[in-house]
């Protein structure tokens, strides 16, 4: 008959071949490969100190006649250390779910228990079927002042392990992060970007539970984040950017009064608004230019005015001049 | 069921509402910090369980969702009836055992108190505004609250103190839920009883 053994990384293991004598003529093989006599003790196989390499199906055959007496999968493990448990409500106030996992893994089949306490009441806490270590509970009461005991068993065939989790209705309301977070520039406004996002699609009910936000950003080119709070809205206009510059912008949001804030958003990135280099053709154009005020004129710094390509022939240099004006006049602005 | 509002008292109801959601959040937020005040002057241990003492209003409610606004309304308006009771006797309880010693403490149960009068008037308000009956205070009034040790009353006090926390978070989602226009008339919150 096969069937699997487990043992733990580090035993003695001794097999023997089914109800042969100790002293009958015996072949074992591991995972169809013979086993060197010096393992064999009689027809007994002794393994010592095994690792995990030494997982795999161990059949013992009757020396002359090679008929099949005894095979086993042996699964080489360990007992399960403490596990990993976390409970997060991110739709409140429809419910919350708990999550876990092993720190190490045992290389051999676990089985996990979850209970909830409310009080006194047990509450069943349906497991999802994808991923497989969670599981959700839907609120019965509300606002209650008594915790919840989440405790976690994790069992396998080398021993158990449990944790336990103690946490008021409050402190576990973590919503997921802000969703679609688009970052435009504002037409005419070199300092500007306007930010909007939609509230993340599994808070249920905004209206009654209106989310708070946090919005950061930041040019690429500093490390330092400005940080914005925002009661309500899912919109907001950023007035101090740095001409020019590409910036990367993220959301996180907040129930308004209980729990704790979510991860950031996933990050945009814009640049405000900059004016598009004009096209310069003729002499005419050239004169109208230079005399213009600088003080509204940005060039964009990847502009390629005194491009060979550009212009040609006799308004090369004129327009080579105009562009060292307005670079100095951009230079000026932006100290 | 309920006529459609007037323009005026839906308007009314709103403010009303907002007005009463900021005032909830204020007073959540004093509550938490006398709490911590309160933890660290009477010598206990903030993770102490308390059990569901008499008299104090608990905030748990199941089928919170399905309730009207009627009943959010009567149930708000008895809790902060018998917080502004329990608050009173805390005071007393405060003056008696500490006289000038705890004067900070003293200062902060009275304006959380004064809160807690204001919400319920608050309250009162708007049950006036919805024409309903407001329940006179001998029909609501606390039972009288039993004389406890020293230590028992600083349990209790600590017990008042959490629900009205959670009764302030609760009190501002109940008028939310006010403030939302009903779908049936489209301009006042569904306040009618159900069929």
């Amino acid at each position: 008959d096969s069937h699997i053994q487990y043992e733990r990384v580090g035993a003695d293991v001794t097999m023997k071949c089914g109800s042969m004598d100790w002293d009958a003529a015996v072949t074992w093989t591991a995972n169809g490969t013979d086993i060197d006599e010096s393992h064999l003790n009689g027809s007994y196989l002794i393994l010592k100190n095994v690792d995990l390499s030494q997982s795999g199906q161990y059949s013992c055959y009757e020396g002359s006649s090679w008929h099949l007496k005894y095979q086993t999968n042996l699964r080489v493990g360990t007992p399960p250390k403490e596990p990993v448990l976390m409970c997060r409500s991110n739709n409140y106030p429809k419910g919350f779910y708990c999550s876990w996992h092993l720190p190490t893994p045992t290389y051999i089949p676990n089985t996990f228990n979850i209970s909830v306490v409310h009080g006194t009441k047990d509450m069943v806490c349906e497991k999802d079927a994808v991923p497989k270590n969670r599981c959700h509970i839907r609120y019965i009461q509300l606002f209650s002042t008594v915790k919840y005991k989440v405790t976690l068993t994790v069992t396998n065939a080398l021993g158990k392990n449990f944790t336990t989790l103690t946490f008021d209705e409050f402190a576990i309301v973590k919503p997921d992060p802000p969703e679609s977070v688009v970052a435009k520039p504002v037409p005419n406004n070199p300092r500007r970007l306007e930010v909007s996002w939609q509230n993340p699609s599994s808070w249920p009910e905004p209206e009654s539970f209106p989310l708070k936000f946090f919005l950061r950003y930041r040019p690429l080119i500093l490390d330092q984040w400005q940080h914005v709070e925002l009661s309500d809205g899912t919109s907001h206009t950023i007035t101090d950017a740095y001409a020019g510059k590409e910036y990367i912008i993220q959301v996180a949001a907040k129930d308004n009064d209980i729990g704790t804030w979510s991860d950031w958003s996933v990050a945009v990135h814009a640049t405000p608004w900059t004016e598009e280099p004009k096209h310069l053709t003729t002499e005419a154009q050239i004169t109208e230019t230079t005399s213009a005020s600088t003080s509204s004129f940005m060039a964009p710094p990847t502009t390629k005015i005194c491009d060979k390509g550009a212009v040609v022939g006799s308004g090369a240099v004129a327009v080579c001049w105009t562009a060292g004006l307005v670079v100095a006049a951009y230079s000026v602005l932006f100290i | 069921m309920a006529a459609p509002d007037s323009p005026s008292t839906a308007l009314r109801r709103r403010d009303l509402c907002s007005r009463g959601i900021r005032l909830a959040g204020k007073m959540r937020a004093d509550v938490v910090d006398l709490l911590d005040t309160y933890v660290e002057q009477q010598g206990l241990d903030a993770s102490a369980s308390v059990a569901a003492v008499e008299g104090v209003p608990l905030a748990a409610v199941e089928r919170w969702d399905e309730q009207t606004g009627t009943q959010r309304l009567l149930e708000n308006l008895a809790a902060y009836r018998a917080f502004r009771a329990l608050l009173a006797q805390m005071l007393e309880e405060q003056r008696e055992q500490l006289g000038e010693a705890d004067a900070g403490l003293g200062r902060a149960l009275a304006a959380v108190l004064l809160q807690v009068s204001a919400f319920a008037y608050h309250l009162e308000e708007l049950l006036r505004l919805e024409s309903r009956g407001v329940p006179s205070e001998e029909e609501d009034g606390p039972p009288p609250l039993p004389r406890l040790s020293l230590f028992e009353q600083k349990l209790r006090g600590l017990g008042v103190l959490r629900e009205l926390a959670q009764w302030a978070v609760r009190s501002a989602r109940d008028l939310r839920q006010l403030a939302k226009p009903s779908p049936a008339t489209g301009t006042g919150p569904g306040l009618a009883e159900s069929p």
